[in-house]
């Protein structure tokens, strides 16, 4: 009788204790937004349960649409307050995983995708194709940019190098093999029709000048490793994978932490800006089990700012 | 029947009302926590000299840990007879093997649970509480006076947040030192107090003076080396006895090879086993390289 009420007496421990334990399990699913500028707050703009999106990698604002390329969902979409999260194109459509998209002026969407390799396009009126294919040597593309001529810059990340590809799919190569970019993960033109390639391979910031010379705009190994890079009113929005953290670049300045992230949140992708100059940051918590989110980061109301 | 339904009911609200005095008592110890840290933390910043002297017992390598390696050494050789020698090495063998493992269990705790040390939440941080991120408390910590303190500070201030600081808790420094010094202790009473109190008043507190953990992060890391040494020290005692005989006979009888390897441990526990985790990574590095023939 003794041993049996000894028994139940353990039993009841055991249970309260894994109570305890399951109510602990918040902790460990948890993420951080570390705020090293202050003038700056977070917001969790979206996650599954707000969007049923996948894990988005490369984001882009245009023309108060949000548009994911969906690397988890395998699908281009687009979001807005009103309509919600509709897919564009999906997997039926031979994409594998959705990388990085630029849009043009006249709404065409183009998307790179590291696994089926390619450029993509959704046009303005509706219609998917493939620009130029794995045929025309465009193995596994990555960062993608929109040059002022119209045509397209391309980074592949299996051959090292960045190709021209116009509207009609013709393939050039752009930056070859000799400028030493060992994984072209992101690009975007500033407004002097400078290029900002990202090789988070080498784990360098690079600028290509209007007269095609290459410079190291930022080489610190150890503590910096550009993901996905976004240009916007003079500054160069940069996050890092790596080192879970989202920088600001302006030129002659120095490079600043805007945040740092943990947890659930550390696995920082891509980077836009809406027109009213919010920051927002794709989150691959979860490639594999398709878990995002989107964190929404803006300046603090200035009053607040100052107290 | 009827009679165990009850039991079972009666078990079930048992573990409930447990659970919540539990969680309250959580909330209650944290409050406490967070009072106990700024009361430490508080000596910080008023003091150059005290700073630096801290700081330099919580940074020196020698200074912080080569105590705990000398009474290791003091301790393996300090027998007075073979039979109370060989007792002595087996103890300290196991009081090693539990040390890796606390080491390895509190690292992934830190990895799975995130609190950032103390020093990162005097700045604004946002954790993330279901479906929206909630700006956390401020912990309004000191910053100690001493060249390596501000500088950090300064690199904080600026953004640099190491990924290892979102992690603090349990702490590995406490975890490691006292389960070394708990092996010390089983082997030799008046060794272990002298290693157990070094890493206590002067490894542990200089840790929570210069604000890099709270005492619920020394607290979990102590309670996480009690815990494994106890398990460790049983149950490889129990089961493994003859082996530890048989390996502690061998020290006695290749006594210079011995003494060699223990130096080498001594020196790594001196230095907190850096060596062996730059070691480590290099086989990583290796692996990778090698075998998966990635650059």
């Amino acid at each position: 009788m003794k041993r049996s009420t000894s028994m139940r007496l353990i039993s009841t421990w055991i249970i309260a204790c894994a109570l305890v334990f399951l109510t602990s399990c918040k902790v460990q699913k948890e993420g951080l937004v570390v705020m090293t500028d202050e003038s700056y707050k977070a917001v969790l703009f979206a996650n599954n349960n707000k969007i049923k999106f996948g894990s988005p990698d490369g984001i882009v604002w245009h023309k108060g649409k949000l548009y994911f390329a969906d690397e988890g969902g395998v699908a281009l979409e687009s979001w807005t307050k009103q309509d919600g999260l509709k897919t564009l194109i999906d997997s039926r459509f031979g994409t594998e995983s959705p990388e990085d998209l630029v849009i043009d002026s006249q709404d065409n969407i183009f998307f790179t995708d590291d696994d089926a390799g390619g450029l993509w396009e959704f046009t303005a009126n509706g219609t998917p194709r493939l620009v130029a294919g794995k045929d025309k040597g465009l193995i596994s593309t990555e960062g993608i940019a929109l040059a002022p001529d119209g045509s397209l810059l391309v980074g592949d990340g299996e051959q090292h190098e960045v190709f021209r590809v116009t509207r009609d799919g013709q393939v050039s190569e752009f930056l070859g093999k000799e400028y030493g970019i060992t994984k072209p993960e992101s690009m975007v033109f500033d407004d002097r029709g400078n290029l900002y390639i990202a090789d988070n391979e080498d784990d360098v910031l690079y600028l290509l000048d209007g007269e095609k010379k290459l410079h190291r705009l930022v080489d610190r190994k150890d503590s910096f490793s550009p993901e996905t890079i976004f240009y916007a009113k003079g500054s160069l929005y940069i996050t890092d994978s790596h080192n879970n953290k989202l920088y600001v670049y302006t030129p002659n300045e120095e490079l600043k932490t805007i945040a740092a992230f943990g947890g659930q949140l550390k696995n920082v992708q891509g980077v836009t800006l809406d027109d009213q100059g919010n920051i927002y940051l794709s989150i691959q918590t979860d490639l594999k089990r398709k878990v995002g989110a989107i964190i929404e980061i803006s300046k603090e109301n200035s009053e607040i700012a100052k107290k | 029947m009827r009679v165990e339904l009850i039991w079972e009911a009666n078990e079930l609200v048992s573990a409930v009302v447990l659970s919540s005095i539990l969680a309250s008592l959580i909330t209650t110890l944290a409050d406490l926590n967070d009072r106990l840290l700024l009361g430490i933390n508080g000596l910080a910043g008023r003091s150059w000299l005290f700073d630096s002297t801290v700081a330099f017992f919580r940074d020196n390598d020698l200074a912080k840990a080569g105590v705990i390696g000398c009474c290791f050494l003091a301790a393996w050789y300090g027998g007075k007879t073979t039979n109370g020698t060989t007792t002595r090495r087996k103890i300290l063998i196991v009081g090693l093997i539990a040390a890796v493992c606390v080491i390895a269990t509190t690292k992934v705790l830190s990895h799975t649970i995130f609190l950032p040390r103390p020093e990162i939440q005097s700045r604004k941080i946002y954790r993330l509480e279901g479906d929206q991120l909630v700006e956390m408390k401020r912990m309004p910590v000191r910053v100690p006076l001493d060249e390596t303190s501000q500088k950090e500070y300064r690199a904080l201030v600026n953004g640099d947040v190491e990924t290892n600081d979102l992690g603090s808790f349990p702490s590995d420094h406490a975890g490691f030192f006292i389960a070394i010094s708990l092996g010390i202790w089983l082997a030799s009473r008046r060794l272990g107090l002298i290693a157990l109190g070094w890493t206590i008043l002067v490894i542990l507190m200089g840790k929570m003076i210069g604000a890099q953990h709270t005492p619920l992060d020394i607290a979990a890391g102590a309670g996480v080396a009690i815990a494994e040494v106890t398990i460790i020290q049983y149950a490889l005692r129990k089961r493994f006895s003859s082996w530890l005989d048989k390996l502690a006979g061998l020290t006695l009888s290749y006594s210079a090879l011995s003494s060699a390897l223990v130096f080498a441990v001594a020196f790594e526990v001196s230095s907190t086993m850096i060596h062996v985790r730059a070691f480590l990574g290099l086989l990583a590095a290796m692996r990778r390289h090698v075998l998966l023939g990635m650059s």
